[in-house]
């Protein structure tokens, strides 16, 4: 909770120092997960009390809810983020780090689909090294083993432009589309279809 | 905190309440809105019965059929096309029902019996993937009888599949592993009473690249059936029936296929597995890199596999445009070339003449002196068919700074006529997946098999399913499907352009014509004959389906390429051939990635200075006085443009080894060193990508084709300019038997598996079963 | 023991190393001064001298070659005679010569710290095999050229 008022301020203190500087950014949403916890939700409301505008809570979609119910809550921001001014990443990691948000391919060793869902974001590969001391693989990069899954392209796209990453976006491929198959094929004595070998 | 202003912050609080009311996920205001219409569109389409296809993912799409019949699957209504199979149903419906022989690429085989679900009104499970759905039909894919039913399946599978996990290659993306976990039963029944082991079976030995372990096999056939409908080689067959099947060669014999390492994707277990990779990591400690092939004209979608800056292994990525889910061997099995005959660092020739390592800055200011001492007509250079579009920008830029004009590929293009200033003479224009749609196929010059497997296994699909009709031209050569074998000389296809071949009627009944000329053909003595009157013969379809009242904009003339960045470089405006170089004698020839050895010391002034720029020390590092190491097609972040001309981006998996730097950055470093202002105005990827966007924004349109046309002016050109002649002699195919398919390029030509690939299929074809 | 048996050591000393001056040296090099019988001189120059006057361990011993100066170390003694130091034996190789096999190597001291110093390297293959021109290739096959391990060509680590 704690960690989630300090990020509440660290926002509004990212809109604050926005208001400072011209705005050479894109309008990006920040969206925030929280849980459907109503001490949370209490904690929030306190923080946002000035814009409610005296309405209840439950006008609000803020109140008590049915806590078995499957749903996502987020708050959407319209401040122009940029963290890298003060979320202390060193500078060599936040320009010039370009990242590549895609679709990661399904694993064509196997029939299943399921790591190919979300949206994945890392980091350009930089140099690897044998190290000489047993032989196991080097890094200087602190970011290369940082992978992030997002549900959509645009939260993967906000993420990285208040990181100050430069980004590449890999569109998925149009999916594999419907073909009519049978099981006579096999048998069919006018078509090519026909099985010789089985 | 909010936008300043009151309202904004009312109607985003607004929105979260429909947002969690709906629990419907959105991340940006307008967008949650459209999201919200959608859902409720999906709600009301619903009713209708229609399905929307989840929103990521490779899940197929309904197509829209009027007679399309109702299917409850889990209680959630789908509507399909009659005859759809129930397993295809629940893809529709988002569920994913458990198999081990069913393949969407292949036929049905319906033997595993692991996709048995419960059919209300049936009394026993039904095979879904074999059965066809009926009106009402109501499925349950979780049923208790289902589950119980998986179980059953996963007890007699499990009974004779050994329990090697531990040390098989498959372990940790295997299917039987994970859907034992997921349906089978939590404990064993099965009690080795008398002692006589499990089912043992020999292994069988079917060639260089594919590990059989047989005693793994659970039969289901996947590797017979690709065997015998994508690749069109029926090595592969059973003998035996019950537990005595057997999958196998039937004798001991290769299993020659230029697609055979696919089938170590398909098998479901550990049977097939790969050679070169056997015993050296598990899956999940691999990075994956997605990148792009290299190896043919196609560009197909790869998976970079790597650990520790060292290549692993390659694997396909589904790309329906260029490749399905199929990658040929050579471009699955080369990545160990990678790894040999590399250069790694740069190299100049002392006072003795010997090419001795050197520093970067050496070997750049060396460099630098020679070429300033040579004005820039006198300079030429040559590039080779692996070069990337930002290191042949920056190499025409260097080299136009510096006055010379003559930059030449290694591929020969016939200049005639339009030559290649028109793009539509050079590109595959129906773009590969014209062959799904085309009804008769004329293929010129080209062993198709070879020169682009992948595009031959959809020609193959499309002549099993489609009734494709195929025609060649050229040099007899085994396609693994019926062709019309034409003649194998251009005087056939100019008789077929003057439209005096008895196959012409043929011709010009075909809806939808492809004509692929195989660059191969372009290269040979007759090869302005070739391009001519495949034009002229193209064009002539084309308006004879115009005035059949074809609306469509069918592109008949298709030319394709053998090599990876060929079209890049012709769209960059790289001259095709390099007969310029020979005729004007450079004294300095810059040579990035060539290294077929078109261009020798006898073809150059005396005392040229030749520098060679690539990764493979090959034919071009041989002849070089200075050797500047580039970086290969897995080390870059780099673009290629394939025959279809689509821009594709390549991805680094591994670094560039030892001094080896990324092709553009070492010529962006030359232009330091080299006379007056000829310093390339870009410092990073991104602003070599902003130039590319410059010269042409195709280059940069990722992932897209770019269509060309002008077909007829190209045709008048051909028709104005004097029409070529012929001397008639065969069009000799380049590659033309399994064993000229391995090698052919510098990075293949390094590979140890490559050799060993070649070496089988030349015993194979000495024993007496043959290829 | 008296004062006068030591004070007639040291005189013994001081006669046998020469004189004061020379006692002093040796004294600076060697942080000793001791008199005894002269076994034997190594093929280095080192002289080795017995004294069972003093007690064991150290009634052996040896002044090094006076080149070396402070620069000696104990591999700089021979086997044969590091045989003798180190009580294997009580004969010194002058008494009982060592027997010579022809797959003796030649006794070498300890390089470390030098210009010739061993160090370890890997004995793996490369992972990347580097292309070489072709005056540098060698005419064996490529299996058995070190170039493309990672031993270093003199085997010594770069002076930084």
């Amino acid at each position: 909770m704690a960690l989630r008022n300090g990020i509440t301020s660290m926002l509004r203190q990212a809109a604050i120092v926005k208001q400072h500087c011209p705005a050479s950014r894109l309008s990006t949403t920040t969206t925030m997960h929280l849980d459907a916890n109503n001490n949370d939700l209490a904690t929030l409301n306190k923080t946002r009390l000035d814009t409610t505008e005296g309405k209840s809570l439950n006008e609000i979609g803020l109140g008590p809810m049915d806590r078995t119910k499957d749903f996502d809550t987020r708050i959407e921001l319209d401040v122009q983020d940029d963290l890298t001014s003060f979320n202390g990443v060193p500078k060599e990691h936040t320009k010039g780090r370009t990242v590549r948000i895609y679709v990661p391919a399904r694993n064509q060793m196997q029939s299943a689909t399921n790591n190919s869902h979300l949206w994945k974001l890392d980091f350009d590969v930089r140099e690897r090294w044998e190290n000489p001391l047993i032989g196991w693989a080097s890094t200087g990069d602190p970011l290369s083993n940082m992978q992030l899954n997002f549900k959509s392209k645009e939260s993967a796209i906000a993420f990285a432009q208040k990181n100050g990453w430069e980004f590449v976006v890999e569109e998925p491929q149009p999916a594999w589309q419907y073909k009519h198959k049978s099981y006579g094929y096999n048998f069919s004595w006018n078509k090519r279809t026909r099985v010789s070998t089985k | 905190m909010f936008h300043p202003g009151g309202v904004h912050g009312a109607r985003h609080i607004a929105q979260s309440l429909h947002h969690v009311k709906n629990a419907i996920r959105g991340t940006c205001s307008s967008k949650l809105l459209m999201q919200q219409k959608a859902a409720a569109a999906v709600a009301v389409e619903s009713k209708k019965g229609t399905v929307t296809p989840p929103p990521t993912g490779p899940a197929p799409t309904a197509p829209a059929a009027p007679n399309s019949v109702e299917v409850y699957i889990d209680d959630k209504m789908v509507m399909v096309e009659p005859g759809t199979t129930v397993l295809q149903a629940a893809a529709l419906a988002g569920v994913e029902i458990p198999r081990f022989c069913y393949h969407d690429r292949l036929s049905i085989a319906g033997n595993c019996r692991m996709c048995l679900v419960e059919v209300e009104k049936s009394v026993k499970p039904v095979a879904s993937c074999a059965m066809p759905v009926m009106k009402g039909m109501r499925v349950k894919t979780n049923s208790p009888m289902t589950r119980k039913a998986r179980e059953g399946v996963m007890e007699f599978l499990l009974m004779n599949h050994p329990l090697d996990c531990p040390i098989c290659d498959q372990g940790g993306e295997c299917d039987l592993q994970d859907q034992s976990m997921m349906f089978g039963s939590d404990r064993s029944r099965f009690t080795d009473i008398k002692f006589d082991g499990k089912r043992a079976v020999e292994d069988k030995n079917i060639g260089p690249l594919i590990k059989t372990i047989m005693n793994r096999c659970i039969h289901c056939t996947r590797c017979i059936r690709f065997g015998s409908e994508v690749a069109g080689v029926d090595d592969l067959g059973t003998t035996g029936r019950g537990n005595e099947m057997q999958v196998g060669t039937y004798v001991e014999k290769l299993f020659a296929s230029e697609l055979s390492g696919n089938v170590i994707d398909l098998c479901p277990v550990g049977a097939l597995t790969s050679k070169p990779y056997a015993f050296t990591y598990r899956p999940w400690e691999l990075r994956k890199h997605e990148s792009v092939d290299v190896m043919d004209g196609l560009g197909s979608a790869i998976l970079v596999n790597s650990r520790g800056g060292e290549i692993i292994r390659i694997l396909p990525r589904v790309h329906e445009g260029i490749n399905e889910e199929w990658i040929s061997d050579k471009t699955r099995f080369v990545y160990d070339g990678l790894k040999r005959q590399r250069l790694t660092q740069p190299m100049l020739k002392n006072s003795q003449g010997l090419l001795e390592p050197v520093d970067w800055e050496d070997a750049l200011s060396g460099i630098a002196a020679r070429i300033n001492r040579v004005p820039g007509q006198e300079m030429a250079a040559l590039v080779g068919g692996l070069c990337d579009v930002e290191a042949l920008t920056a190499l025409k830029d260097l080299m136009n700074r510096l006055g010379c004009e003559t930059l030449c590929t290694e591929e020969s293009f016939p200049m005639n006529a339009a030559g290649t200033d028109l793009r539509s003479n050079y590109l595959l224009n129906t773009k590969i997946t014209g062959v799904e749609e085309a009804d008769l196929v004329l293929l010129i010059g080209t062993n198709i098999r070879f020169e682009a497997p992948v595009l031959n296994a959809r020609i193959r699909k499309a002549y099993l399913h489609n009734n494709l009709r195929i025609a060649s031209i050229g040099e007899r050569v085994d396609l693994r499907y019926e062709t019309d074998f034409l003649g194998d000389s251009v005087h056939v296809l100019a008789q077929l352009a003057d439209g005096d071949h008895k196959y012409s009627e043929i011709l010009s009944k075909a809806k939808k014509p492809m004509i692929i000329v195989g660059s191969s053909s372009l290269q040979h003595g007759d090869g302005t004959a070739v391009l001519a009157n495949a034009i002229v013969l193209a064009d002539s379809l084309r308006s004879k389906m115009s005035s059949n009242g074809d609306e469509s904009d069918w592109k008949v003339l298709n030319v394709l390429h053998r090599h990876a960045n060929q079209v890049g470089a012709l769209d960059l405006g790289y001259k095709a051939g390099p007969s310029a170089i020979k005729q004007m004698q450079p004294k300095v020839l810059f040579m990035m990635g060539a290294d077929d050895g078109v261009v020798q010391r006898r073809d150059l002034a005396g005392d040229a200075f030749v520098i060679y720029q690539g990764h493979h020390g090959d034919k071009g590092a041989e002849m070089a006085d200075a050797v500047l190491p580039g970086a290969a097609y897995t080390e870059k972040y780099a673009t290629y443009v394939n025959t279809e001309g689509r821009a594709q981006r390549g991805n680094v998996a591994v670094t560039p080894p030892g001094m080896a730097r990324e092709d553009w950055k070492i010529l962006r470093a030359l232009s330091e060193f080299v006379r007056g202002s000829s310093v390339l105005p870009y410092d990073s990827l991104d602003e070599v990508r902003k130039r590319l966007a410059e010269i042409a924004p195709h280059l940069t349109r990722y992932g897209q084709v770019e269509d060309a046309n002008y077909f007829r002016q190209s045709k008048d050109l051909v028709w104005n300019a004097a029409r070529p002649g012929h001397s008639g002699q065969t069009l000799p195919a380049q590659q033309r038997e399994l064993e000229d398919f391995y090698m052919t390029n510098t990075i293949s030509r390094a590979s140890r598996t490559m050799a060993k690939c070649v070496t089988a299929a030349r015993h194979q074809k000495s024993t007496r079963y043959g290829l | 023991m008296s004062l006068i048996q030591k004070t007639l050591n040291l005189f013994r000393a001081i006669k046998q190393n020469g004189g004061i001056l020379s006692s002093l040296k040796t004294l600076y090099v060697t942080d000793d001064l001791k008199w005894g019988t002269h076994v034997g001189t190594d093929k280095y120059g080192n002289k080795y001298y017995e004294n069972n006057y003093y007690f064991l361990s150290r009634n052996r011993w040896v002044i090094y070659n006076p080149d070396f100066h402070l620069d000696y170390d104990g591999s700089q003694i021979p086997p044969e005679w590091h045989m003798w130091m180190h009580y294997t034996t009580d004969k010194p190789p002058t008494v009982k010569p060592p027997v010579n096999y022809k797959w003796m190597v030649p006794h070498q001291e300890n390089k470390s710290g030098s210009s010739e110093m061993y160090y370890p390297y890997s004995t793996t293959r490369t992972k990347i095999e580097s292309w070489q021109p072709a005056h540098l290739r060698t005419a064996d096959t490529e299996e058995q050229n070190p170039k493309l391990f990672n031993i270093p060509q003199n085997n010594r680590i770069g002076v930084q």
